[in-house]
């Protein structure tokens, strides 16, 4: 695979995709695994060659150089059966490694087009937890199903007809112990299933309540509980060791005892076999026939033994899968062009608008109704409401999380109509959760893109306070910001808001933790430097609405669009609202 | 770390002398089926018939040697499920004693892997490692004891063998070690980056940064990718190197015992003994691969190990100093719920945040500090808390230092609603108790009460037991949540960190009236950076 490029895999639900996307690297598998798993016999036949060759050479029937050739060519080809047996064990790890790569690449690309509301409902621990644990036991399924198809199908195909090869009868007789490792690694099969199954969850448990005592460290500390925590995870602890060693024990405990059934047929086989050499047995053997056999037959019960071991592999890659295979699609990667799609003038218009939310039951609660109106490229619009009358829903329909009926037209477009490309292509909208990146604030600004930063933490006035950090631009904000304090959260938000904004900004209380001077400062900026687009402000603080163009004040399920003059003179809700802030202004000042 | 893993091992003697008996057993045990063997072989030399108990003493070795070792597997396991459980405890007491600056920096993610992944490779070192290593080692010996005791020449050519081996595996484990660390890293990039993209989920579809966000992550699951690849390439030569040296090793005793007398003397070696040694030959490389991978096992372990001992060395939180202990200051503020004497407080020697600092606060009185952003609001609550101590002057809650305050008695004097409600993995009665049992039923539902939540609560099918989920609760429900986690053990003073900061005036009111319900004859402080709410009777300081 190139390392740069991915080519995205067709059909990602089907594990066979996989298989195919990998086709050139399990050819290289197929053929170095055969070769390798066909000259396994290489070791042992030339062992009991050199043996026998060597009770020649005391009986003076063979000489030294008899030995000598011989062991030259057993180290011959053995050196070219383990080579084959590098190139497969390399190609079956990229093959791995691959697959790993490929199914975490496209586990990403789903579960970052999935809608908010859809992410929610996964659960953002189960989500990781699938993403980057089960990724791994799956391709590492994947490899040890394509090592054994091989190191046990193959090789086993290899031993018995060895066995055979040598004495078909004796072969028949030692053999029938086999089925009965078999059968008993079947029979606790479900044991071991269930075992894993019970680790698993156990592994789980433990793994939330790390996180939840970790991540609610402080609040634990505030709230002095601490210790009583501590104590809940000791429980997860003591359930997650009964449970490891119990799984633990079927798994690796077993082996030994599904050889020792095998092995049982070495008793025919000595027996037997000696018969062999003395020549009253079946087949008339030699000594090197006698070693050579015993010697595969032992390889042979140790890989049986296996057997249970690979169904344990597959079962889990098989459990993990499971998890996987819902979360995978096919999805066809469009490059955004956002950033080089010109910035057009535009009219938003209102008709008869009414929006708010489905029900369950599928049916449309409107939270204002009849809203008409229409704004200019250039105006910018105040929207309060009194409590519980759907601000924030009216801004959250140009993202699709609110529904409306009626008409919105943008430029004369239905709003519905439009695709999330168009859509995106109009609108910006920041809301309330700053949703800032681990990163730097630079990235956290650019995203990517060429952007004059410094211009933009200016404009939130920003600068300063970045300039003092140690890394200034370059400074790391943490986990969601957390090494910043909210008010700074709000304006590094606000900034990467306005260096990637189109035709209409939606501000949802952008100001809320950030002073009023400062307020005030922004605001002009943003007035300032986008002359022509349209701004939908929502706030519930009113100072600067006299400056508006427009105030939309939803309440009682209507919206009224006026401006602040009119609405002071015609609406006493509105009116008290805005008292009530100019009478808490005086303290404010006090702030500056 | 040592010292831990000792004392561990020292709780569970039992089965760890167990551990090693099976060990030994095992490893004696499988030393003897070629021995059987060579018997059988040389009575075949001998023109002989093998009688059966021959064969079924092979077999009979076979087996015991299998269930020793079976045992053994049992054994090592249980040792190494008991050490990462103590190591895990051990780490969970550590979370008490860190500061809680440490939580402030580190992303929970981060922490969480250090417990997780890094705990689980303490099991790694012990059971594939450490434990693997004394038995492989001693199997070794045994082995080559055997040998030697059969052909002292062929004993002194392995001998002098092992250094090239023992250099090799260092050599490849050396390398892999490297890229397994590089993969480790990249890792923990891309385990940071899922939590962080469903985070920011809207955010990244709203400016089309899918693509953004996925070549960021395709980069560090390239590194991941890379960083395998080369331990893989180390990983799948090994092993096939051991192997072709070992049948060097076979043509070079197979020969010398052909070679003629003087030879076969030094090397003396039967028929029997060459089939018997052959099978040796072919079990010494074994351990000496094993303990190969067991070398690279402990070390890849050893990344995690170190960052566990990082973690475990982290700076603890510090103990209040002596100097802000003052006594007089309690003579002075006689009747005073809360006491700041001539505060001083910077973070890490940086900019002084609060400087000859005082205010008092009388039981009862509401009062609010404003101030701009980083005025240092927050960091009087934290202050208050105990969560750190300043550098000069004294603070009193109730008449003590926050330093002596015990974490039962916190609830009490306490009640702390935070920004945003850290939700905690449970159900509702949980979000409120933060699974306190002493809290009865009774004080949950007068909490609800007070707050304006029983009625919402009452309506849940599961009612307390509602298991707590995304969309259960509107934003300002939750906040009352909050406010009842805060109030349910009625402490006598509240704390209150910008609440309304992030919420719509749809929800401000809901809230503002549960608190003012709440704060009735407590002493509440809050933190606000502008008033657009009343409190009632409330006093104002300005930092």
């Amino acid at each position: 695979m190139s390392e740069k490029v991915f080519k995205e895999v067709k059909k990602p639900e089907k594990i066979s995709s996989y298989f195919k996307m990998e086709l050139p690297v399990l050819i290289v598998v197929t053929i170095s695994g055969i070769l390798y798993n066909a000259g396994i016999g290489v070791g042992p036949y030339y062992e009991g060659q050199l043996a026998g060759k060597l009770y020649e050479v005391f009986k003076g029937y063979s000489t030294f150089f008899d030995v000598l050739k011989l062991a030259i060519t057993y180290v011959v080809v053995l050196t070219f059966v383990q080579g084959m047996r590098a190139i497969k064990r390399y190609s079956v790890r990229v093959f791995s490694n691959d697959v790993g790569r490929l199914m975490r690449h496209t586990l990403y690309s789903c579960l970052i087009r999935m809608d908010k509301e859809k992410l929610n409902k996964e659960g953002l621990g189960a989500l990781m937890t699938k993403a980057i644990a089960d990724v791994d036991i799956c391709s590492e399924g994947m490899r040890k199903f394509t090592t054994e198809v091989f190191d046990t199908g193959v090789a086993m195909i290899v031993y018995i007809s060895m066995l055979l090869f040598y004495d078909f009868k004796l072969t028949l007789i030692a053999g029938i112990f086999t089925p009965f490792a078999y059968f008993l690694a079947n029979r606790l099969k479900k044991q071991v299933v269930r075992a894993n199954r019970r680790q698993k969850m156990s592994a789980t448990l433990l793994n939330h309540k790390t996180m939840d005592r970790v991540s609610n460290a402080i609040t634990y500390r505030i709230f002095g509980r601490e210790e009583a925590r501590n104590e809940a995870l000791e429980e997860a602890l003591n359930d997650y060791e009964k449970n490891s060693i119990k799984a633990n024990i079927f798994e690796g405990s077993m082996t030994p005892l599904y050889n020792s059934l095998t092995m049982a047929g070495t008793v025919i086989i000595i027996y037997i076999g000696s018969k062999n050499v003395a020549g009253s047995g079946f087949t008339k053997w030699d000594i090197a026939s006698f070693t050579t056999y015993l010697a595969v037959f032992t390889k042979f019960a140790v890989k049986v033994s296996r057997a249970a071991k690979l169904f344990n592999a597959i079962q889990k890659a098989e459990v993990s899968w499971g998890r996987i295979k819902p979360l995978m699609k096919e999805i066809e990667i469009k490059k955004s062009l956002l950033s080089q799609k010109e910035i057009q003038k535009v009219n938003i218009e209102f008709e008869n608008v009414s929006f708010g939310h489905f029900d369950n039951d599928n049916n449309f609660k409107a939270l204002a109704k009849s809203l008409s109106f229409s704004v200019k490229p250039g105006q910018i619009v105040g929207i309060t409401g009194i409590v519980a009358s759907g601000k924030s829903s009216l801004g959250k329909i140009f993202i699709d999380e609110s529904c409306y009926e009626g008409s919105i037209r943008i430029n004369g477009e239905e709003f519905k109509s439009l695709s999330s490309q168009q859509k995106h292509e109009y609108v910006s909208y920041m809301g309330h959760e700053p949703e800032l990146m681990s990163n730097s604030i630079y990235e956290n600004v650019a995203l990517g893109d060429e952007t004059d930063v410094d211009k933009w933490l200016d404009m939130v006035c920003l600068s300063e306070e970045v300039f003092e950090m140690s890394d200034k631009k370059e400074t790391l904000v943490g986990d969601g910001g957390v090494k910043l304090s909210g008010g700074q959260q709000a304006r590094l938000a606000l900034a990467r808001t306005l260096s990637h904004s189109r035709s209409v900004m939606i501000l949802d209380d952008p100001f809320s933790a950030v002073d009023k001077l400062t307020e005030k400062i922004i605001l002009n900026n943003i007035r300032k430097e986008f002359k022509d687009r349209i701004i939908l402000l929502i706030s519930h603080r009113l100072y600067h609405f006299p400056e508006f163009d427009h105030v939309l004040f939803l309440h009682d399920g209507k919206g009224e669009f006026s401006n602040h003059k009119l609405l002071m003179e015609n609406f006493n809700d509105y009116k008290e609202l805005f008292d009530k802030q100019v009478k808490r202004k005086d303290l404010d000042e006090g702030d500056n | 770390m040592r010292e831990i893993i000792k004392k561990i091992l020292k709780k569970n003697m039992g089965i760890l002398i167990l551990m090693t008996i099976c060990i030994v057993a095992s490893v004696l045990l499988s030393l003897l089926p070629p021995l059987a063997l060579e018997k059988v072989v040389n009575t075949l030399t001998s023109n002989q018939r093998v009688g059966l108990e021959l064969a079924f003493l092979y077999f009979g070795l076979t087996v015991i040697s299998n269930i020793c070792e079976s045992a053994k597997n049992s054994s090592i396991t249980i040792v190494g499920q008991k050490i990462t459980h103590g190591i895990r405890s051990i780490l969970g007491e550590k979370l008490n004693r860190l500061p809680t600056d440490y939580y402030i920096k580190h992303g929970s993610g981060k922490v969480t892997s250090v417990f997780v992944n890094d705990a689980d490779t303490i099991d790694t070192l012990f059971s594939d490692g450490i434990v693997g290593m004394f038995a492989d080692g001693f199997k070794l010996f045994g082995i080559l004891f055997i040998i030697t005791s059969k052909s002292l020449g062929l004993g002194i050519i392995i001998f002098l063998l092992m250094p090239f081996i023992y250099f090799l595996t260092k050599h490849f484990q050396m390398k892999t070690l490297l890229a397994q660390v590089d993969n480790r890293k990249a890792i923990a990039r891309v385990n940071n980056h899922v939590p962080e993209t469903i985070r920011n989920i809207r955010m990244i579809h709203v400016f089309e940064k899918e693509k953004y966000m996925e070549d960021k992550y395709d980069d560090y699951i390239l590194e991941s990718y890379k960083a395998v690849n080369r331990s893989n390439t180390y990983d799948s030569l090994y092993s096939p190197i051991i192997l072709i040296i070992k049948a060097i090793v076979i043509l070079i005793m197979m020969t010398t015992a052909a070679a003629g007398e003087d030879f076969q003397k030094f090397f003396g070696i039967s028929v029997g003994s060459a089939v018997a040694i052959t099978a040796y030959v072919g079990k010494i490389f074994t351990p000496i691969e094993a303990i190969g991978m067991e070398i690279q096992n402990v070390q890849s372990a050893l990344a995690g190990i170190k960052r566990i001992e990082e973690f475990l060395k982290e700076e603890e939180i510090s103990k209040e100093p002596e100097k802000t202990k003052l006594d007089y200051v309690k003579k002075d503020y006689e009747n005073c719920e809360i006491v700041f004497d001539n505060v001083t407080f910077s973070y890490n020697d940086d900019k002084q945040i609060l400087n000859n600092f005082s205010f008092s606060i009388k039981k009862g009185e509401k009062v609010t500090l404003l101030g701009r952003t980083g005025a240092g609001k927050s960091t009087v609550f934290k202050l208050l808390l105990g969560l750190y101590f300043p550098d000069e002057g004294a603070i009193l809650v109730e008449g003590k230092h926050p330093g002596e305050i015990n974490f039962k008695e916190r609830r009490k004097i306490f009640g702390c609603v935070e920004q945003d409600l850290k939700e905690v993995l449970g159900n509702l009665r949980e979000q409120i108790t933060l699974f306190d049992e002493d809290i009865t039923d009774e004080m949950i539902w007068k909490a609800l009460d007070t707050v304006g939540l029983r009625n919402v609560v009452e309506k849940l099918p599961e009612g307390l037991e509602t298991k707590m989920k995304a969309g259960l609760f509107s934003r300002g429900q939750i906040q009352l949540l909050s406010i009842a986690r805060a109030i349910v053990t009625s402490p006598s003073i509240l704390l209150l960190d910008e609440i309304t900061a992030n919420l719509d005036s749809d929800t401000e009111k809901q809230v503002i009236d549960a608190l003012n319900n709440a704060s009735k004859g407590k002493t509440v402080l809050s933190i606000s950076h502008r008033l657009s709410t009343f409190m009632e009777n409330e006093k104002l300081i300005y930092l």
